[in-house]
Protein backbone atom coordinates (compact mmCIF):
# COMPACT_ATOMS: atom_id res chain seq x y z
CA UNK A 1 0.00 0.00 0.00
CA UNK A 2 1.43 3.29 -1.06
CA UNK A 3 1.54 5.84 1.71
CA UNK A 4 1.36 9.44 0.63
CA UNK A 5 2.43 11.86 3.32
CA UNK A 6 -0.27 14.25 4.44
CA UNK A 7 0.24 17.96 4.08
CA UNK A 8 1.03 19.69 7.38
CA UNK A 9 0.53 23.36 8.03
CA UNK A 10 1.85 24.65 11.31
CA UNK A 11 1.47 28.14 12.70
CA UNK A 12 1.05 30.02 15.93
CA UNK A 13 -2.24 31.72 16.80
CA UNK A 14 -4.33 32.70 19.84
CA UNK A 15 -1.32 32.11 22.06
CA UNK A 16 -0.65 28.52 21.11
CA UNK A 17 0.71 26.19 18.43
CA UNK A 18 -1.55 24.90 15.65
CA UNK A 19 -1.11 22.10 13.18
CA UNK A 20 -3.52 21.35 10.38
CA UNK A 21 -2.90 18.02 8.70
CA UNK A 22 -4.74 17.25 5.49
CA UNK A 23 -4.69 14.35 2.99
CA UNK A 24 -4.32 16.89 0.20
CA UNK A 25 -2.64 20.30 0.43
CA UNK A 26 -4.93 23.21 1.19
CA UNK A 27 -5.28 25.74 -1.63
CA UNK A 28 -3.66 29.08 -0.71
CA UNK A 29 -7.06 30.78 -0.71
CA UNK A 30 -8.35 28.37 1.93
CA UNK A 31 -5.31 28.98 4.11
CA UNK A 32 -6.00 32.67 3.81
CA UNK A 33 -9.62 32.28 4.83
CA UNK A 34 -8.59 30.10 7.82
CA UNK A 35 -6.11 32.77 8.90
CA UNK A 36 -8.78 35.44 8.59
CA UNK A 37 -11.31 33.35 10.49
CA UNK A 38 -8.91 32.82 13.40
CA UNK A 39 -7.97 36.49 13.46
CA UNK A 40 -11.62 37.56 13.48
CA UNK A 41 -12.35 35.20 16.38
CA UNK A 42 -9.34 36.60 18.23
CA UNK A 43 -10.45 40.19 17.62
CA UNK A 44 -13.86 39.37 19.06
CA UNK A 45 -12.91 37.25 22.07
CA UNK A 46 -9.28 37.76 23.07
CA UNK A 47 -8.87 39.48 26.42
CA UNK A 48 -5.16 39.80 25.56
CA UNK A 49 -5.81 42.25 22.71
CA UNK A 50 -6.30 45.96 23.28
CA UNK A 51 -8.40 46.16 20.11
CA UNK A 52 -10.74 43.26 20.85
CA UNK A 53 -14.45 43.45 21.38
CA UNK A 54 -14.31 41.92 24.87
CA UNK A 55 -11.66 44.47 25.88
CA UNK A 56 -13.96 47.26 24.69
CA UNK A 57 -16.90 45.81 26.63
CA UNK A 58 -14.78 45.47 29.77
CA UNK A 59 -13.85 49.14 29.44
CA UNK A 60 -17.52 50.05 29.54
CA UNK A 61 -18.19 49.97 25.84
CA UNK A 62 -21.72 50.11 24.50
CA UNK A 63 -23.68 47.10 23.33
CA UNK A 64 -22.40 45.59 20.12
CA UNK A 65 -23.76 43.34 17.42
CA UNK A 66 -23.12 39.80 18.64
CA UNK A 67 -20.13 38.11 17.05
CA UNK A 68 -21.01 34.90 15.17
CA UNK A 69 -20.11 32.55 18.05
CA UNK A 70 -21.88 34.40 20.83
CA UNK A 71 -25.04 32.36 21.25
CA UNK A 72 -23.35 28.99 20.69
CA UNK A 73 -20.75 29.68 23.35
CA UNK A 74 -22.75 31.60 25.94
CA UNK A 75 -25.71 29.20 25.76
CA UNK A 76 -23.27 26.36 26.50
CA UNK A 77 -21.82 28.43 29.36
CA UNK A 78 -25.27 28.63 30.95
CA UNK A 79 -25.34 24.86 31.28
CA UNK A 80 -21.68 24.65 32.17
CA UNK A 81 -22.07 27.21 34.92
CA UNK A 82 -25.23 25.62 36.33
CA UNK A 83 -23.85 22.09 36.48
CA UNK A 84 -20.66 23.24 38.22
CA UNK A 85 -22.64 25.42 40.66
CA UNK A 86 -20.96 28.57 39.35
CA UNK A 87 -17.37 27.32 39.25
CA UNK A 88 -17.26 27.91 35.48
CA UNK A 89 -18.20 31.46 34.53
CA UNK A 90 -17.50 33.52 31.37
CA UNK A 91 -16.82 36.63 33.47
CA UNK A 92 -13.76 35.05 35.10
CA UNK A 93 -11.45 37.29 33.04
CA UNK A 94 -10.96 39.90 35.76
CA UNK A 95 -10.24 37.22 38.39
CA UNK A 96 -7.62 35.64 36.10
CA UNK A 97 -6.03 39.05 35.54
CA UNK A 98 -5.98 39.72 39.30
CA UNK A 99 -4.11 36.45 39.85
CA UNK A 100 -1.52 37.69 37.35
CA UNK A 101 -2.72 36.20 34.06
CA UNK A 102 -3.39 39.60 32.52
CA UNK A 103 -3.11 41.04 29.03
CA UNK A 104 0.49 42.12 29.72
CA UNK A 105 1.41 38.73 31.22
CA UNK A 106 2.35 40.53 34.42
CA UNK A 107 2.15 37.34 36.51
CA UNK A 108 1.87 39.34 39.71
CA UNK A 109 -0.74 37.90 42.06
CA UNK A 110 -3.16 40.42 43.54
CA UNK A 111 -5.16 37.78 45.36
CA UNK A 112 -8.28 35.73 44.83
CA UNK A 113 -11.71 37.12 44.23
CA UNK A 114 -15.05 35.71 43.10
CA UNK A 115 -16.44 36.42 39.66
CA UNK A 116 -19.99 37.82 39.33
CA UNK A 117 -22.25 34.87 40.12
CA UNK A 118 -25.20 36.62 38.46
CA UNK A 119 -23.41 36.71 35.13
CA UNK A 120 -26.49 35.54 33.20
CA UNK A 121 -28.25 38.77 34.15
CA UNK A 122 -25.15 40.96 33.90
CA UNK A 123 -24.54 39.74 30.36
CA UNK A 124 -27.24 40.01 27.73
CA UNK A 125 -26.85 38.27 24.38
CA UNK A 126 -30.47 38.20 23.28
CA UNK A 127 -31.70 39.68 20.03
CA UNK A 128 -28.38 39.57 18.24
CA UNK A 129 -26.81 42.11 20.62
CA UNK A 130 -24.10 41.60 23.22
CA UNK A 131 -24.34 43.96 26.16
CA UNK A 132 -23.18 44.15 29.75
CA UNK A 133 -24.95 45.96 32.59
CA UNK A 134 -21.73 46.25 34.62
CA UNK A 135 -18.43 46.20 32.73
CA UNK A 136 -16.47 42.99 33.23
CA UNK A 137 -13.92 41.01 31.27
CA UNK A 138 -15.30 38.08 29.33
CA UNK A 139 -13.04 35.02 29.13
CA UNK A 140 -14.34 32.18 26.98
CA UNK A 141 -11.38 29.95 27.85
CA UNK A 142 -13.61 27.10 29.03
CA UNK A 143 -14.71 26.31 25.48
CA UNK A 144 -13.56 29.03 23.07
CA UNK A 145 -10.64 27.18 21.54
CA UNK A 146 -12.83 24.15 20.92
CA UNK A 147 -15.33 26.39 19.16
CA UNK A 148 -12.57 27.82 16.97
CA UNK A 149 -11.33 24.32 16.07
CA UNK A 150 -14.86 23.45 14.93
CA UNK A 151 -15.04 26.62 12.82
CA UNK A 152 -11.65 25.93 11.21
CA UNK A 153 -12.58 22.32 10.45
CA UNK A 154 -15.85 23.44 8.84
CA UNK A 155 -13.93 25.98 6.75
CA UNK A 156 -11.48 23.47 5.28
CA UNK A 157 -13.64 20.32 5.12
CA UNK A 158 -15.16 21.10 1.68
CA UNK A 159 -11.65 21.43 0.20
CA UNK A 160 -10.14 18.16 1.36
CA UNK A 161 -10.89 14.69 0.10
CA UNK A 162 -9.68 12.41 2.86
CA UNK A 163 -8.43 12.78 6.34
CA UNK A 164 -8.20 16.07 8.23
CA UNK A 165 -6.72 16.75 11.67
CA UNK A 166 -7.09 20.23 13.15
CA UNK A 167 -4.84 20.29 16.22
CA UNK A 168 -4.81 23.51 18.22
CA UNK A 169 -2.52 22.02 20.87
CA UNK A 170 -4.67 20.27 23.40
CA UNK A 171 -7.86 20.56 21.40
CA UNK A 172 -8.14 18.60 18.19
CA UNK A 173 -10.74 17.42 15.72
CA UNK A 174 -10.39 14.54 13.25
CA UNK A 175 -12.36 13.82 10.07
CA UNK A 176 -12.11 10.98 7.59
CA UNK A 177 -9.92 8.51 9.42
CA UNK A 178 -8.52 7.41 12.74
CA UNK A 179 -5.82 9.25 14.66
CA UNK A 180 -4.05 7.69 17.64
CA UNK A 181 -3.51 10.32 20.30
CA UNK A 182 -1.38 9.91 23.40
CA UNK A 183 -2.73 11.32 26.66
CA UNK A 184 0.14 13.36 28.04
CA UNK A 185 1.02 12.80 31.68
CA UNK A 186 0.50 16.18 33.37
CA UNK A 187 3.64 15.75 35.50
CA UNK A 188 5.91 14.24 32.85
CA UNK A 189 5.44 15.32 29.22
CA UNK A 190 7.62 12.39 28.07
CA UNK A 191 5.03 9.93 29.26
CA UNK A 192 1.44 9.14 28.31
CA UNK A 193 -1.18 7.72 30.64
CA UNK A 194 -3.06 6.19 27.74
CA UNK A 195 -3.96 6.29 24.08
CA UNK A 196 -7.21 7.38 22.51
CA UNK A 197 -8.10 6.54 18.93
CA UNK A 198 -10.11 9.42 17.54
CA UNK A 199 -12.24 8.98 14.43
CA UNK A 200 -14.65 11.63 13.17
CA UNK A 201 -14.71 13.25 16.59
CA UNK A 202 -12.93 15.81 18.73
CA UNK A 203 -10.61 15.21 21.67
CA UNK A 204 -9.95 18.11 23.99
CA UNK A 205 -7.46 18.11 26.84
CA UNK A 206 -6.86 20.51 29.66
CA UNK A 207 -4.18 20.47 32.30
CA UNK A 208 -2.76 22.84 34.86
CA UNK A 209 0.94 22.28 34.13
CA UNK A 210 1.76 24.77 31.36
CA UNK A 211 -0.32 27.93 31.86
CA UNK A 212 1.09 28.17 35.35
CA UNK A 213 3.03 30.85 37.19
CA UNK A 214 3.82 32.04 40.67
CA UNK A 215 3.05 30.08 43.77
CA UNK A 216 0.81 27.24 42.62
CA UNK A 217 -1.14 29.50 40.31
CA UNK A 218 -2.49 28.28 36.98
CA UNK A 219 -5.22 29.14 34.51
CA UNK A 220 -8.06 26.98 35.84
CA UNK A 221 -9.70 29.10 38.53
CA UNK A 222 -12.83 28.34 40.50
CA UNK A 223 -14.92 31.39 39.61
CA UNK A 224 -16.67 31.28 42.99
CA UNK A 225 -13.47 31.87 44.91
CA UNK A 226 -10.77 32.90 42.42
CA UNK A 227 -8.62 30.03 43.66
CA UNK A 228 -6.87 27.63 41.28
CA UNK A 229 -8.25 24.08 41.34
CA UNK A 230 -6.22 21.63 43.41
CA UNK A 231 -7.79 18.20 43.06
CA UNK A 232 -7.70 17.59 39.32
CA UNK A 233 -4.46 17.85 37.33
CA UNK A 234 -5.59 16.96 33.81
CA UNK A 235 -8.74 16.13 31.87
CA UNK A 236 -9.58 14.70 28.45
CA UNK A 237 -12.98 14.61 26.78
CA UNK A 238 -14.12 13.05 23.51
CA UNK A 239 -17.23 14.39 21.79
CA UNK A 240 -18.69 14.80 18.32
CA UNK A 241 -17.53 18.42 18.20
CA UNK A 242 -14.62 20.26 19.81
CA UNK A 243 -16.61 22.94 21.63
CA UNK A 244 -18.55 20.27 23.52
CA UNK A 245 -15.37 18.34 24.29
CA UNK A 246 -13.57 21.51 25.40
CA UNK A 247 -16.45 22.52 27.67
CA UNK A 248 -16.58 19.10 29.33
CA UNK A 249 -12.79 19.02 29.70
CA UNK A 250 -13.12 22.25 31.70
CA UNK A 251 -16.14 21.08 33.72
CA UNK A 252 -14.26 17.93 34.74
CA UNK A 253 -12.05 20.03 37.03
CA UNK A 254 -15.12 20.54 39.22
CA UNK A 255 -18.00 18.68 40.80
CA UNK A 256 -20.72 18.37 38.21
CA UNK A 257 -18.35 17.67 35.30
CA UNK A 258 -19.10 13.94 35.14
CA UNK A 259 -22.82 14.70 35.23
CA UNK A 260 -22.53 17.14 32.32
CA UNK A 261 -20.53 14.57 30.35
CA UNK A 262 -23.29 12.03 30.95
CA UNK A 263 -25.93 14.52 29.81
CA UNK A 264 -24.02 15.47 26.66
CA UNK A 265 -22.92 11.90 25.87
CA UNK A 266 -19.22 12.68 26.19
CA UNK A 267 -16.50 10.16 27.08
CA UNK A 268 -13.77 11.34 29.40
CA UNK A 269 -10.66 10.57 31.44
CA UNK A 270 -9.23 12.69 34.23
CA UNK A 271 -6.23 12.52 36.52
CA UNK A 272 -6.20 13.76 40.08
CA UNK A 273 -3.24 15.55 41.62
CA UNK A 274 -2.49 12.46 43.73
CA UNK A 275 -2.04 10.36 40.61
CA UNK A 276 -5.37 8.56 40.37
CA UNK A 277 -7.11 8.23 37.04
CA UNK A 278 -10.88 8.20 36.64
CA UNK A 279 -12.89 7.57 33.51
CA UNK A 280 -16.46 7.68 32.26
CA UNK A 281 -18.66 4.56 32.14
CA UNK A 282 -18.57 4.49 28.32
CA UNK A 283 -14.88 5.35 27.92
CA UNK A 284 -13.09 3.68 24.98
CA UNK A 285 -9.64 5.09 25.73
CA UNK A 286 -6.83 2.63 26.32
CA UNK A 287 -5.34 3.46 29.70
CA UNK A 288 -1.99 2.26 31.02
CA UNK A 289 -1.72 0.98 34.54
CA UNK B 1 -28.92 16.98 50.71
CA UNK B 2 -28.62 16.04 54.35
CA UNK B 3 -31.15 17.09 56.86
CA UNK B 4 -30.36 16.76 60.51
CA UNK B 5 -32.82 17.65 63.18
CA UNK B 6 -31.28 17.97 66.56
CA UNK B 7 -33.15 16.52 69.48
CA UNK B 8 -35.11 19.36 71.07
CA UNK B 9 -33.74 19.94 74.51
CA UNK B 10 -34.44 22.43 77.23
CA UNK B 11 -31.53 24.79 76.89
CA UNK B 12 -31.03 28.28 78.09
CA UNK B 13 -30.51 30.83 75.36
CA UNK B 14 -27.25 32.72 75.46
CA UNK B 15 -23.99 30.91 75.66
CA UNK B 16 -25.98 27.73 75.28
CA UNK B 17 -27.46 28.92 72.00
CA UNK B 18 -24.02 29.78 70.75
CA UNK B 19 -22.70 26.38 71.62
CA UNK B 20 -25.64 24.62 70.01
CA UNK B 21 -25.11 26.65 66.88
CA UNK B 22 -21.47 25.73 67.02
CA UNK B 23 -22.27 22.06 67.32
CA UNK B 24 -24.84 22.29 64.57
CA UNK B 25 -22.39 23.98 62.23
CA UNK B 26 -19.75 21.41 62.99
CA UNK B 27 -22.23 18.62 62.36
CA UNK B 28 -22.99 20.16 58.98
CA UNK B 29 -19.31 20.36 58.12
CA UNK B 30 -18.70 16.81 59.22
CA UNK B 31 -21.50 15.62 57.04
CA UNK B 32 -20.05 17.33 54.04
CA UNK B 33 -16.43 16.52 54.50
CA UNK B 34 -16.33 12.85 55.35
CA UNK B 35 -15.85 11.94 51.71
CA UNK B 36 -12.81 14.08 51.12
CA UNK B 37 -9.30 14.16 52.47
CA UNK B 38 -8.46 17.78 51.97
CA UNK B 39 -11.63 19.65 52.80
CA UNK B 40 -10.13 20.42 56.18
CA UNK B 41 -7.81 22.87 54.48
CA UNK B 42 -10.74 24.96 53.32
CA UNK B 43 -11.61 28.19 54.97
CA UNK B 44 -14.75 28.53 56.99
CA UNK B 45 -17.07 31.40 57.62
CA UNK B 46 -20.49 31.60 59.14
CA UNK B 47 -22.88 34.51 59.09
CA UNK B 48 -25.00 34.13 62.15
CA UNK B 49 -28.28 35.92 61.99
CA UNK B 50 -29.16 34.70 65.45
CA UNK B 51 -27.91 36.95 68.21
CA UNK B 52 -25.92 34.68 70.45
CA UNK B 53 -24.64 37.23 72.92
CA UNK B 54 -24.28 35.76 76.37
CA UNK B 55 -26.88 37.44 78.55
CA UNK B 56 -25.76 35.77 81.73
CA UNK B 57 -27.96 33.61 83.88
CA UNK B 58 -31.23 35.35 83.20
CA UNK B 59 -34.06 33.36 84.67
CA UNK B 60 -37.00 35.73 84.57
CA UNK B 61 -38.60 37.44 81.60
CA UNK B 62 -37.86 36.44 78.03
CA UNK B 63 -34.82 38.18 76.54
CA UNK B 64 -35.42 37.01 72.99
CA UNK B 65 -38.48 37.22 70.83
CA UNK B 66 -40.05 33.87 70.22
CA UNK B 67 -39.78 32.61 66.70
CA UNK B 68 -37.68 30.80 64.17
CA UNK B 69 -34.28 32.14 63.18
CA UNK B 70 -32.17 31.06 60.25
CA UNK B 71 -28.55 31.59 59.40
CA UNK B 72 -26.61 30.57 56.34
CA UNK B 73 -22.97 29.65 56.42
CA UNK B 74 -20.53 28.71 53.75
CA UNK B 75 -17.02 27.45 53.51
CA UNK B 76 -14.81 26.91 50.53
CA UNK B 77 -13.09 23.67 49.72
CA UNK B 78 -10.60 23.69 46.86
CA UNK B 79 -13.23 22.61 44.31
CA UNK B 80 -16.49 23.81 45.74
CA UNK B 81 -18.24 26.17 48.03
CA UNK B 82 -20.24 24.20 50.55
CA UNK B 83 -23.26 25.85 52.07
CA UNK B 84 -25.38 24.95 55.05
CA UNK B 85 -28.19 26.69 56.79
CA UNK B 86 -29.11 26.44 60.44
CA UNK B 87 -32.61 27.10 61.74
CA UNK B 88 -33.23 27.60 65.43
CA UNK B 89 -36.66 27.87 67.02
CA UNK B 90 -36.92 29.85 70.23
CA UNK B 91 -39.76 29.86 72.75
CA UNK B 92 -39.39 31.63 76.09
CA UNK B 93 -35.63 31.83 75.67
CA UNK B 94 -35.47 28.11 75.16
CA UNK B 95 -34.33 26.42 71.98
CA UNK B 96 -37.02 23.97 71.02
CA UNK B 97 -35.62 22.90 67.66
CA UNK B 98 -32.41 23.07 65.65
CA UNK B 99 -32.32 22.08 62.02
CA UNK B 100 -29.27 21.91 59.83
CA UNK B 101 -29.72 21.79 56.10
CA UNK B 102 -26.65 21.13 54.07
CA UNK B 103 -25.82 21.05 50.39
CA UNK B 104 -22.77 18.85 50.42
CA UNK B 105 -21.61 18.63 46.83
CA UNK B 106 -18.79 16.33 47.86
CA UNK B 107 -21.21 13.76 49.18
CA UNK B 108 -23.34 14.15 46.10
CA UNK B 109 -20.37 13.43 43.91
CA UNK B 110 -19.92 10.19 45.81
CA UNK B 111 -23.50 9.27 45.07
CA UNK B 112 -22.98 10.11 41.40
CA UNK B 113 -19.93 7.90 41.22
CA UNK B 114 -21.70 4.74 40.21
CA UNK B 115 -23.82 6.57 37.66
CA UNK B 116 -21.36 8.98 36.09
CA UNK B 117 -17.92 7.53 36.80
CA UNK B 118 -16.95 4.27 35.15
CA UNK B 119 -13.84 3.44 37.13
CA UNK B 120 -10.90 4.66 39.15
CA UNK B 121 -7.33 3.46 39.12
CA UNK B 122 -4.65 4.42 41.63
CA UNK B 123 -1.17 5.70 40.92
CA UNK B 124 -1.00 5.71 37.14
CA UNK B 125 2.60 6.11 36.00
CA UNK B 126 2.04 5.88 32.26
CA UNK B 127 4.36 4.82 29.48
CA UNK B 128 7.15 6.45 27.56
CA UNK B 129 5.64 8.32 24.62
CA UNK B 130 8.43 7.11 22.34
CA UNK B 131 7.44 3.50 23.05
CA UNK B 132 3.78 3.79 22.19
CA UNK B 133 2.61 4.25 18.66
CA UNK B 134 0.87 7.58 18.55
CA UNK B 135 0.86 10.31 15.94
CA UNK B 136 0.22 13.15 18.35
CA UNK B 137 -0.22 13.95 22.01
CA UNK B 138 -3.01 15.74 23.85
CA UNK B 139 -2.30 17.59 27.04
CA UNK B 140 -2.34 21.17 28.19
CA UNK B 141 -1.98 23.72 25.39
CA UNK B 142 1.53 24.68 24.47
CA UNK B 143 2.17 28.29 25.35
CA UNK B 144 3.65 30.69 22.86
CA UNK B 145 4.54 34.32 22.29
CA UNK B 146 3.95 36.73 25.14
CA UNK B 147 3.32 34.06 27.78
CA UNK B 148 6.69 32.39 27.24
CA UNK B 149 8.57 35.67 26.97
CA UNK B 150 7.07 36.90 30.24
CA UNK B 151 7.85 33.66 32.08
CA UNK B 152 11.40 33.71 30.69
CA UNK B 153 11.83 37.32 31.83
CA UNK B 154 10.64 36.46 35.34
CA UNK B 155 13.00 33.48 35.50
CA UNK B 156 15.91 35.63 34.31
CA UNK B 157 15.07 38.24 36.93
CA UNK B 158 14.89 35.59 39.63
CA UNK B 159 18.24 34.14 38.58
CA UNK B 160 20.01 37.51 38.46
Amino acid sequence: MAVVADARWTFSAIGTAWQIQTATPLPPGVRRSVTELIDAFDRDWSRFRADSLVTALAAGGAAVTSPPDTAAMLDAYVELSAVTAGAVNPLVGDALARRGYDADYGFVDHGPGPSPQDWTTQLDWSGGRLAMSTPAMIDVGALGKGRLVDRVLAEIAPWVDGRIVVDASGDLAVRGGPERVGLEHPYDPRRAIGVWEVTDAALCASATNRRAWGDGLHHVLDARTGQPVRTIAATWALAADAMTADAVATALFFDGGPELAHRWDVQWVRMTTDGRVEWSPNCKAELFS
Amino acid sequence: MIRTTAVPRQLRVGAAAASVLGIAVLAGCAGTTTSTDDAGSGTSSTDQAVDTTDTGSSSGSATYTDGTYSADGSYATPESVETISVTVTLADDIITAVEVTGNPTKSESEQYQSQFIGGIQDAVVGQDIDEISVSRVAGSSLTSGGFNEAIDAIKAEAAA
